[in-house]
């Protein structure tokens, strides 16, 4: 119905074309027979090409040549002796109509042909505009759903399209429509397919009725389409090799893991079995001092293994990005207490001295993190540091941070490698003696991150200090403040 | 013999069964065990145990939910066991009404002080509690509200004796945030754990000889509190 009212809307319109023409050439005429006498036949003949080269060029070839055969039969009949009749009495006339009518055609002819290559030209060049604008949109992406949808919206709006669909096959099947409206009943008037040398990627799908879809439109819409199909190639190339990167880091990491580990894990697990053994069989007699020490030795390493064991999960946890701080407000001289309370036996080698204000403002930590980042900090310094040393533990508030510093008088560390320190892995060179995973800082420093800190760590005049900061708030809270009954029951 | 303790211990682990196994048996407990959930649940309406060791993570159910399907019909102490880092399954457990829990893995001397806990806490469920709780130098009398510190009695503001009461009823147990925010303030203060930071320190302060090194009233990391009196 649509379609048929559209065919007669572009009927009529080249019909007025037509009637306007006549018009025209009807309101010269006028004029001419008004100054008949005045004028000379050569004269109007030449002026008559006037309105005939306007209606060209605003009408095209049709109405173009149409009024010139008019033309020719008015010039004639108004203003060629003997007046009011088609026939013609002097030689020179018959020359002046013959002329007329030649320049008149050709003038149309040259004029249309013209104006049909200027709105051909101005159609490839919005063509080009369209693709340029296709292919600018397209360029750096790297996301097929994003992709689908420039792609989308830029064949709708060049088209003026009801709707249009997208669908991408294979693997990642997805499919896009704009706008965001019901899909249309009727099947879609045009049906583009995406391919690649690889093969068939997708379909695009075009609603569009009237005017009907040219071929022109096509072959411009199936540009479109292997456009879009380069920028889902591309995408699809970049995310498979990021993909591989990471696989690769992650083999590598798991490689590093396991030659670290296997040696890590042997030498507790040697200890067991030695003490073990050694208890089953008939060497140890029941009541020698021995039999204590052994028995002390696998319960020892049984911790340090499942410490080991804890460390690397946690490693694990940080690096898939699966470490989520369970925050609640919490008092930083808690956590310190209770890990030294538990590393009591750890720390009877060294001094330690703390100063942890109470008056400090609750912190939104996690509590068994914030509790494995001092463990992790004060056995390092344990660990490096020589006995009877002195472990300093401080915290204090400055600009909306709270900054702590666990340091001590252990041996410096190259400043080039102040940073390494918190990589996975890394070891002090001269600290072969010192047992360990080296994931403890690392492990620091995913906790420290994960709570939205910073870590660090920084040579003092008398040895090292690992400091680090944690925001006061909480998604902008402030730490609460409550009023506490002080009455005495 | 007969008379002894029943125990009914539910892990997929056969060497942890053996081990567990082995060692109650040495202490004159009685022990059955199940590897999956639905026979432990099936073992547990049919013997009747005293108490009950269950593992977090059994093949065949979550553990908490073998935890909520026994406290539908049974209040015998529940023991949980489970792995390091799964503080929120352990708190889930404890809130569906197990008792006491247990980080794998533990030391011997741990499991028996929480069987015996348990089962003191059992019995006492049945009989009146003793109404004075003594912990270290600390005596504190539930009946009459009175606190002392060796001999000198300690001021307590109504908040801070309405928590040391719940701790110390429970002596022995951990208790989690969320029972003991319920329990002293509010429901609807579940959430608060600030509140409770706050007035540990504040108590600590006043019973602890170092608020910093706790003997009596023990931080649970990531669960809760627990307070340690003479047994």
């Amino acid at each position: 119905m649509k379609l048929a009212n559209m065919q007669n809307f572009s009927f009529v319109s080249r019909l007025w074309q037509y009637l306007l023409a006549f018009v025209l050439i009807a309101a010269i005429t006028a004029v001419f027979f008004v100054l008949r006498d005045v004028l000379d036949t050569t004269l109007i003949a030449l002026l008559y090409l006037i309105p005939l080269g306007i209606i060209t060029a605003l009408w095209g070839l049709g109405p173009g040549i149409t009024s010139a055969v008019v033309t020719f039969f008015t010039f004639n009949y108004f203003f060629i002796r003997p007046y009011y009749t088609f026939t013609v009495h002097r030689p020179a006339d018959v020359v002046i109509l013959v002329v007329f009518l030649v320049v008149a055609v050709v003038i149309s002819q040259l004029v249309g042909r013209a104006q049909a290559g200027l709105a051909a030209a101005t159609a490839r060049e919005r063509e080009a505009t369209q693709l340029y604008e296709l292919s600018t949109a397209l360029t750096g992406l790297h996301d097929d759903h994003a992709i689908a949808q420039i792609l989308a919206k830029q064949v709708q709006a060049v088209a003026e399209g009801e709707y249009v669909e997208l669908n991408v096959t294979g693997t990642r099947s997805f499919a896009f429509h704009f706008p965001e409206t019901n899909r249309p009943t009727r099947p879609s008037d045009l049906i583009v397919p995406i391919e690649s040398a690889r093969g068939l990627l997708g379909e695009i799908l075009l609603w569009r009725s009237t005017p009907a879809i040219s071929a022109g439109e096509r072959r411009l819409f199936q540009t479109f389409a292997s456009q879009g199909a380069l920028a889902f190639e591309r995408a699809w190339l970049a995310q498979a090799e990021s993909r591989a990167q990471v696989l690769e880091e992650s083999d590598r990491l798991k490689s590093a893991i396991l030659s670290s580990v296997s040696h890590e894990l042997r030498t507790p697990l040697s200890t067991i079995k030695a003490a073990a053994s050694s208890l089953r069989g008939r060497e140890v007699s029941w009541d020698s001092p021995a039999r204590a020490e052994l028995i002390a030795a696998i319960d020892d390493e049984a911790d340090h293994l499942n410490l080991l064991v804890g460390n690397l999960l946690d490693m694990s946890r940080i690096e898939s990005g699966a470490l989520k701080p369970k925050r609640e407000w919490n008092i930083l001289s808690e956590i310190v207490g209770s890990v030294l309370a538990r590393m009591k036996y750890l720390a009877e080698g060294h001094q330690i001295k703390v100063d942890v204000p109470e008056s400090l403002p609750l912190l939104p930590v996690d509590y068994v993190q914030m509790e494995q980042v001092f463990t992790n900090l004060v056995s390092n310094s344990l660990k490096y540091a020589p006995a009877k040393t002195l472990v300093c533990i401080r915290a204090w508030v400055k600009d909306e941070l709270i900054h702590v510093q666990v340091s001590n008088q252990g041996p410096q560390i190259p400043s080039e490698d102040l940073e390494r320190i918190f990589d996975k892995f890394y070891r002090i060179a001269a600290a072969d003696r010192v047992t360990g995973t080296g994931l403890g800082l690392s492990i620091c420093k995913g906790i420290v991150e994960a709570h939205g800190g910073r870590i660090w760590a920084e040579n003092m005049p008398d040895g090292l200090a690992f400091n680090f900061t944690l925001p006061i708030a909480w998604d902008g809270v402030k730490p609460p403040q409550f009023p506490m009954d002080t009455e005495a029951e | 013999m007969s008379n002894a303790p029943h125990i009914l211990v539910i892990d997929d682990e056969p060497q942890i069964l053996r081990a567990i196994r082995t060692i109650l048996t040495e202490k004159q407990f009685r022990v059955t065990t199940a590897s999956r959930g639905e026979e432990g649940l099936t073992l547990a309406a049919a013997n009747q145990p005293d108490l009950i060791i269950l593992d977090l993570g059994l093949p065949d159910m979550d553990g908490v939910e073998v935890c909520r399907r026994l406290r539908e019909w049974t209040q015998t102490p529940i023991i949980i066991l489970s792995v390091r880092d799964s503080e929120r399954d352990k708190v889930a457990a404890l809130d569906q009404g197990a008792d006491d829990y247990l980080t794998k893995p533990f030391g011997i001397e741990e499991l028996l002080a929480r069987v015996r806990v348990s089962l003191r806490h059992s019995a006492h469920a049945q009989s009146p509690e003793s109404k004075v709780v003594k912990a270290g130098s600390l005596t504190i009398d539930l009946a009459w509200h009175i606190v002392k510190r060796g001999e000198e009695e300690v001021k307590l503001t109504a908040t801070e004796y309405k928590l040391l009461a719940y701790l110390a009823a429970n002596h022995g147990r951990v208790l989690t945030h969320q029972s003991i925010l319920t329990h002293v303030w509010d429901p609807a203060d579940a959430n608060h754990t600030e509140y409770l930071r706050v007035y540990m320190r504040q108590l600590r302060k006043k019973l602890e000889a170092d608020p910093e090194r706790p003997q009596y009233i023990l931080t649970e990391p990531g669960i809760g509190y627990r307070f340690i009196a003479d047994e």
